[in-house]
């Protein structure tokens, strides 16, 4: 259960990669080499390791249309673990390398194969993998923080920060945790010092001061809606629970309560945090995979748990939910250099008609840039992306009370200089992509009373609780041309 | 600091490259140096931190031996009892390499002195519970010393087996967050314990009570690592103790333990419960269900580690934990994990592989290959279906994962799927057709093989699909090399192979079809590709290939450009044709083509080549010109001969037909072993002359204006085959030996030549002449091409030779019959110039060894006869001096104190005194030194 080294790499475009941080277990080496015998594959040194891996990851020569190492077909890249290949082809290769990249940065790990040398034994047959999963994910929320993205100033020093990070979590290629997520670590803490409760390992300290308790209950809204009768539209909603709980003493009990109005969908697909102290087999029942029976358990969904110092995902559920929160059709029509366009949006009566935002982005691909537009829509205000190549209605915080906005006109390509391309959206295949949040609701029902949030600690602390509903992945294709399938469930 | 920066500039460049870094030093001295800068009171925290580094991650190259770990782990053992308290995380940094060092060196394998000091140490490190004596400061030092003793466990198991009681008994005071580490501690000592148990054959009650009860020291016996510590599902046989033990006790730590693993963070926790696991199942009196309350909590988790510990459970208790309820609930979460839009998709493509090796309770094969479990139908698999929105690895996942689903459903849904998974490739083409990435065609391409070596028995789909890649291929020829690549592996990888052949015959045919327009200079290099591919198929006709290229010559005026490149692609197509099967009956039109090339085509060595394969054509029969031109690459021995080598260029017939490679050592350079008096300076035919000059001195620096004077190093060697050659090699001729050297010291060394080699015969000798810039140790890398007796060239590496300090000395280059007395004023010079800093890189050094007063007259003649410059047995004291290239001066005054033999070093580069001081260690009795930098 432990990992022989670990990497660091980043790679901007055009350049050779870089060992930014690098990390070898010297006595789990010793173990690798006493396990494998004659098979043994020493690590490479790291001046050779960016070469390897970008080679692996299909980043090297960019400039090269095929390049037999980095595309062959039978190669398979389906599986989290790579294998680093040296000396050419029929050379030894060192395997599983697990990688996770974002951005420039790739991360990158080797963990020890506790197997009698032969053939390769499975992947999930070694318990060393999904530590050094972990262990990756851990070090890209350190590396890159909750943005994904952060200055290059401060990820050189939180790369700084790496040696004294691996002293805690992984001091001698064991993973004893992963690393805490960048920026999340609260202020209030003081260390405590062995007192008649055991201190769990994943609370540095318990909380000093004033005692409050926020739960936030967001839900995201997928949706691909082809306006056809041929292909069916499809919805989802996937929701989670964040944390965030002041409260004093080494493990408090906190209670936090899923409700469901009647006749709401049961949740599926439960993920809880491993704080969570007990479940009850009837919330984990509900799966999406499976078919629906009408008489699944509806709640109300009890999560006893204790909780860590920082903010965390208590749980997560996907649901079915009847409707979408907002039915779109759109319609083009070729003629000449021009679209005719015609948008239908209608927001479904059980939706608040009161958005934070709510926009559609109506982007043109594979055209010469916009020249003129002639667009009129029933409500909200049209603009014309610097760009010339988008359309942003924005619809703003409401709808009219009708709850349906339209939008249409003709759309003219006369410009010179082509625009963005894009494989995909050739022809009349095009989509309209929408941009919402509303506060204060889930389209589950589900909800999350500040009553049914139970402490049990001296103090009682305050409870804050929000919900809201944000869309992700929302797409309206046009129903003239052809769309893309999306997913498989509604084959069979 | 500004030593700090070269410090830091050093580290990350040995870290970069230990060879490259050791190439300019030697690990002894960079090892010392390291260890010298930890005692500098003055280096701060961050640097020391920084020296440690090298040691953590690379011990085994700074100590190559035991006795050198066991030196450095006394001497870091020394550094940290005397570091101030507050200096923790250095601290911390420090015993983790102590026990890096003593674990990698085998100190702890071969119980030395230093392992037994330094895990008594720990042990009492981690005997402060909950920071009693030492302090709420010092418990990263607790967490370090507690994971150091996992480590040391880990790989010595058993070494805490009769300890077990104390670290229960630690584990239950510790409250702290480090509560964690002590559990860990105790867990593994406690599986090690069952497991060595286990093995014994008649374990009684009393002997199983014993390592619960276990209070006593460490256990060095059970030393081997290796397989005996493979965790249990890679077992053959699982070690079990007897039944009937009374397991009352070890119950009931069982489950305080699982009832706390709440406390541990999910990393740990699920190596817990891998290590309860395996003592479960090696002690039949314990029961699976102990494990029964923390399922629930397991089956809903969202952590990786935890959820893949739990597959681990189900693998080894199967139903006796688990129902078949539980089971298909179980992989029904496994589906869900697996497209759970909140994972990340490492996780989701873990998920994927654990469903295709899911442990199921009546699996019904057991080979370890994935196969999907039966409990997996298409339904339940629908959400996992690939879309073009997917990223390439899951895309290509989840096509893995459905074909196997189809493959196996029943008719009618299957046909539905398959025709899912169809039309989903289609569309990954359309994708490809609309000019998609790079990226997208490579997955693409790896799609379809995926789909194809599923369903290439369909045939009306697999049908469809050629038509789609060759009406593709007629707009986009840049995808030849995809298109060349499929078909390859596909025929490589199926039993069928004539998917390919339809492919290349379709692909064959859009050529022909394309508009002459179309072949431009550009695409025609693609189709040559793909028809040079095309002429390697038996079954396929190649009239029309050489129609078309006909046809392209004579209607363009490729001619004319005579461009090689062209022309060559153009032979490469011929070459493949003339070992077509079916050449008779396309012999004319061969022979016009290759005619009008040797005749038109404005390049010579197109024209030749093309006059050749006309020659060949129309001279031999087509099984002579098969076997001419049959690649041999892996056949050995096949009939080829060298003369095809004038056959044009094309990947595979290029290596075939110019030099072999072997990856084996054939021949191998052997060190001369010479007196070194004999190894004098050639120099000597102004003796005469110089005789009688009075300052000996400037005569001796006036030779070093003669250019190259003294600047090379001769280094003899025999070349002789390596032991167990291949009887092929026993006679090779016309050797060349090439070398490259590791590092930039030295100046590049010319190719050696030798005639041949016979195994039975007396090896030659081989002058190799090394110019230093640096005369540091070095390496050369040695290849060598030479023919075999069949005529065939070889290339091969010989094994590195490594060029060591002391032959690199050169007696001082004065004329050979010098006398002594100037020798000795030569010697007095260069002494004093030296000692009063002159040049300055001069230093000074002092070196003692103890040894009998006869040892040291052995040990003088032995090492320093070659380069003695006065010697006074009567006063005890012997002058010697090395000259090294390119004018580098090593000066010994050897002297017999009264307890010790002092050697006074002097140089005029100090940069060579680590290689002096490791070299006479080397020759002295290593025990009894000690140094002092003067």
């Amino acid at each position: 259960m432990s990992i022989r080294a670990l990497w660091v790499v980043s790679h901007e475009k055009g350049e050779s990669g870089k060992v930014r941080f690098s990390r070898r277990f010297p006595t789990v080496e010793f173990r690798a080499k006493s396990l494998a015998g004659t098979q043994y594959v020493a690590i490479p040194e790291d001046r050779v390791i960016p070469q390897l891996l970008l080679t692996e990851l299909g980043l090297v020569d960019a400039d090269k249309p095929y390049v037999e190492v980095r595309d062959d077909c039978a190669r398979q890249h389906r599986s989290p673990a790579v294998e680093l290949r040296f000396n050419g082809p029929g050379g030894r290769t060192l395997w599983p390398v697990l990688t996770v990249t974002q951005g420039p940065l790739i991360l990158a790990c080797l963990p020890l194969v506790e197997a009698p040398p032969g053939p390769r034994p499975p992947l999930p047959s070694l318990a060393s993998v999904s530590q050094g999963l972990a262990l990756l994910s851990g070090l890209q929320d350190f590396l890159c923080g909750p943005g994904g993205k952060p200055e290059p100033d401060v990820q050189a020093s939180r790369l700084a920060a790496l040696p004294s990070v691996l002293l805690q979590v992984c001091p001698l290629g064991r993973p004893l945790d992963t690393p805490p997520p960048a920026g999340l670590v609260p202020a209030a803490v003081a260390p405590s010092p062995g007192g008649a409760q055991k201190q769990p390992a994943w609370k540095a300290g318990v909380h000093r001061g004033r005692a409050v308790v926020s739960v936030a209950l967001t839900e995201k809204v997928r949706s691909m809606q082809y306006g056809k009768s041929s292909q069916q539209d499809i919805w989802d909603v996937y929701g989670m629970v964040m944390c965030k709980c002041e409260v004093e003493g080494v493990l408090p009990n906190v209670t936090v309560t899923l409700t469901l109005p009647p006749n709401g969908s049961p949740l599926q697909d439960i993920l809880v945090h491993p704080c969570v102290t007990s479940l009850d087999a009837s919330i984990l029942t509900a799966c999406s995979v499976d078919e629906n029976d009408g008489s699944a358990f509806s709640g109300p969904y009890k999560f006893p748990f204790s909780p860590p110092l920082e903010l965390f995902r208590l749980c997560s559920y996907t649901s079915q939910v009847p409707v979408p929160p907002i039915l779109g059709s759109y319609q083009l029509k070729a003629e000449e250099n021009h679209l005719k366009v015609n948008v239908v949006l209608k927001l479904h009566e059980s939706v608040k008609n009161s958005f934070e935002y709510c926009e559609a982005h109506i982007p043109f691909f594979n055209q010469n840039l916009m020249g003129n537009v002639e667009v009129k829509v029933s409500s909200g205000q049209l603009e014309v992306s610097k760009e010339k190549n988008l359309l942003v209605w924005v619809l703003g915080q409401k709808f009219p009370k009708s709850r349906e906005a339209t939008l249409e006109g003709t759309v003219y390509f006369s410009g010179t200089v082509a625009g963005p391309t894009d494989p995909l959206c050739t022809g009349l295949t095009a989509y309209i992509k929408l941009y919402f949040r509303v506060p204060d609701l889930t389209l589950s029902g589900c909800s999350v009373d500040q009553h049914s949030v139970q402490v049990y600690s001296s103090a009682k602390p305050r409870i804050v609780t929000t919900r809201e509903l944000v869309s992700s992945e929302y797409y309206i294709w046009n129903s003239t041309g052809d769309a893309p399938v999306s997913s498989g469930l509604m084959v069979l | 600091m500004t030593i700090a920066d070269p410090w830091d500039q050093r580290i990350s460049a040995f870290l970069l490259s230990p060879s490259q870094f050791l190439a300019t030093t030697t690990s002894e001295s960079f090892l010392a140096e390291v260890l010298h800068e930890l005692r500098n009171d003055k280096a701060n925290d961050q640097l020391k931190v920084l020296l440690v580094s090298v040691l953590l991650e690379h011990p085994t190259i700074l100590c190559p031996s035991s006795s050198v770990g066991e030196e450095t782990a006394v001497e870091l053992l020394s550094v940290f009892s005397n570091m101030p308290q507050k200096s923790i995380v250095l601290k911390c940094n420090i015993m983790l390499a102590i026990t890096n060092v003593i674990i990698c060196t085998s100190c702890l394998a071969t119980h030395t002195k230093t392992a037994e000091d330094w895990l008594d140490l720990l042990f009492q490190t981690i005997q402060d519970t909950n920071d009693f004596r030492c302090g709420l400061s010092q418990q990263a030092l607790r967490a370090t010393a507690c994971d150091c003793l996992r480590e040391m466990e880990t790989c010595n198991p058993g070494l805490l087996s009769q300890k077990l009681e104390a670290l229960y008994l630690l584990k239950q005071q510790e409250t702290t967050v480090l509560h964690q580490s002590y559990c860990m501690l105790y867990a593994l000592g406690l599986k090690n314990a069952v497991r060595i148990l286990a093995k014994q054959k008649d374990v009684t009650d009393l002997e199983f009570k014993s390592i619960l009860g276990g209070n006593e020291g460490f256990v060095w016996k059970n030393s081997q690592l290796g397989l005996t510590s493979l965790p249990i599902n890679m077992m053959v046989q699982v070690p079990c103790l007897p039944p009937g033990l009374d397991c009352k006790e070890l119950k009931s730590i069982m489950s305080s333990l699982l009832d706390e693993s709440y406390l541990l963070t999910p990393i740990s926790q699920s190596a817990l419960l891998r290590e309860l696991v395996e003592v479960v199942a090696m002690v039949p009196g314990l029961s699976p269900t102990l494990f029964k309350s923390q399922l629930l909590r397991l089956f809903g988790t969202a952590d990786v580690s935890l959820m893949h510990a739990t597959l681990f459970m189900k693998d080894t208790f199967t139903d006796s934990l688990f129902t078949a309820e539980d089971e298909n609930f179980l992989l029904k979460r496994l589906v869900g994990t697996a497209q759970h839009p909140l994972l990340r998709i490492s996780e989701k493509l873990f998920y994927m592989e654990c469903i295709l090796h899911f442990p199921e309770n009546r699996p019904i094969s057991s080979s370890g290959e994935e196969s999907l479990p039966v409990l997996v139908t298409p339904r339940l698999a629908a959400s996992l279906h690939p879309t073009v929105f997917n990223d390439s690895a899951t895309m290509l996942c989840r096509l893995n994962l459905l074909c196997l689903v189809h493959l196996e459903a029943d008719e009618g849904e299957a046909d539905k799927g398959i025709d899912y998974l169809f039309d989903h490739i289609m569309a990954l083409l359309k994708i490809v057709d609309n000019d998609g990435s790079r990226e997208v065609v490579v997955t693409s391409f790896r799609g379809l093989y995926i789909f194809l070596t599923h369903f290439n028995g369909v045939e009306q789909l697999s049908e469809k699909l050629i038509d789609r890649l060759c009406d593709m291929y007629s707009r986009h020829s840049r995808l030849a090399p995809n298109l060349i690549g499929l078909a390859d592996r596909i025929q490589e990888n199926l039993d069928d192979p004539v998917w390919s052949v339809k492919l290349l015959r379709g692909l064959q045919k859009s050529i022909m079809e394309m508009p002459p327009l179309q072949l431009t200079i550009h695409n025609l290099s693609w189709h040559l590709k793909i028809l040079k591919r095309v002429a390697k198929e038996g079954q396929i006709t190649q009239k029309n290939t050489i129609y078309l290229l006909l046809n392209v010559l004579i209607n363009s005026n490729l001619c004319e450009r005579g461009n090689w490149q062209v022309g060559n692609a153009v032979l490469a197509v011929c070459r493949n044709l003339l070992e077509h099967p079916s050449i008779d009956q396309m012999f004319i039109e061969l022979a016009d083509l290759l005619q009008y090339i040797s005749v038109h085509y404005d390049d010579t060595d197109i024209k030749d080549h093309a006059r050749f394969y006309y020659t060949l054509l129309t001279n031999l029969s087509w099984e002579k010109l098969t076997g001419l031109l049959v690649k041999g690459l892996d056949g050995g021995r096949a009939k080829e001969r060298s003369h095809s080598a004038i056959i044009a260029e094309s990947e595979g017939i290029a290596s075939n037909l110019t030099v072999h490679k072997t990856n084996r050592h054939v021949l191998q350079l052997i060190k001369v072993h010479e007196k070194a008096s004999q190894n004098s300076s050639e120099n000597s035919e102004s003796s005469q002359t110089m005789a009688e000059a009075e300052n000996w001195l400037e005569v001796y620096q006036s030779q070093f204006q003669t250019p190259g004077f003294g600047s090379e190093v001769t280094l003899r060697y025999n070349l002789t085959h390596v032991k167990e050659s291949d009887p092929l090699f026993d006679k090779v001729f016309t050797i060349c030996l090439h070398f490259e050297l590791k590092d930039s010291n030295y100046a590049k060394v010319s190719d050696i030549h030798v005639p041949c080699v016979f195994k039975d015969r007396k090896p030659p000798e081989v002058k190799v002449k090394l110019k230093p810039f640096q005369p540091y140790p070095t390496t050369l890398c040695i290849s060598a091409i030479f023919t075999t007796q069949d005529g065939r060239s070889w290339h091969s590496r010989l094994p590195d030779v490594g060029v060591s300090f002391p032959e690199i000395f050169l007696p001082v280059p004065l004329p050979l019959n010098t006398s002594c007395e100037s020798k000795e004023q030569v010697f007095d010079h260069i002494w004093e110039a030296a000692a009063s800093g002159n040049p300055d890189k001069s230093a000074i050094s002092l070196f003692c060894f103890k040894t009998g007063d006869e040892s040291l007259a052995t040990l003088i003649e032995r090492h320093f006869q070659g380069y003695l410059i006065t010697d006074h047995p009567t006063e005890r004291l012997w002058k010697v001096l090395f000259f090294l290239p390119p004018m580098c001066h090593v000066l010994l005054k050897i002297t017999q104190a009264e307890d010790a033999v002092q050697v006074s070093v002097a140089t005029d580069n100090w940069e060579l005194l680590p290689f002096v001081n490791s070299y006479l260690q080397n020759i002295t009795d290593q025990r009894s030194t000690t140094v002092t930098d003067g």
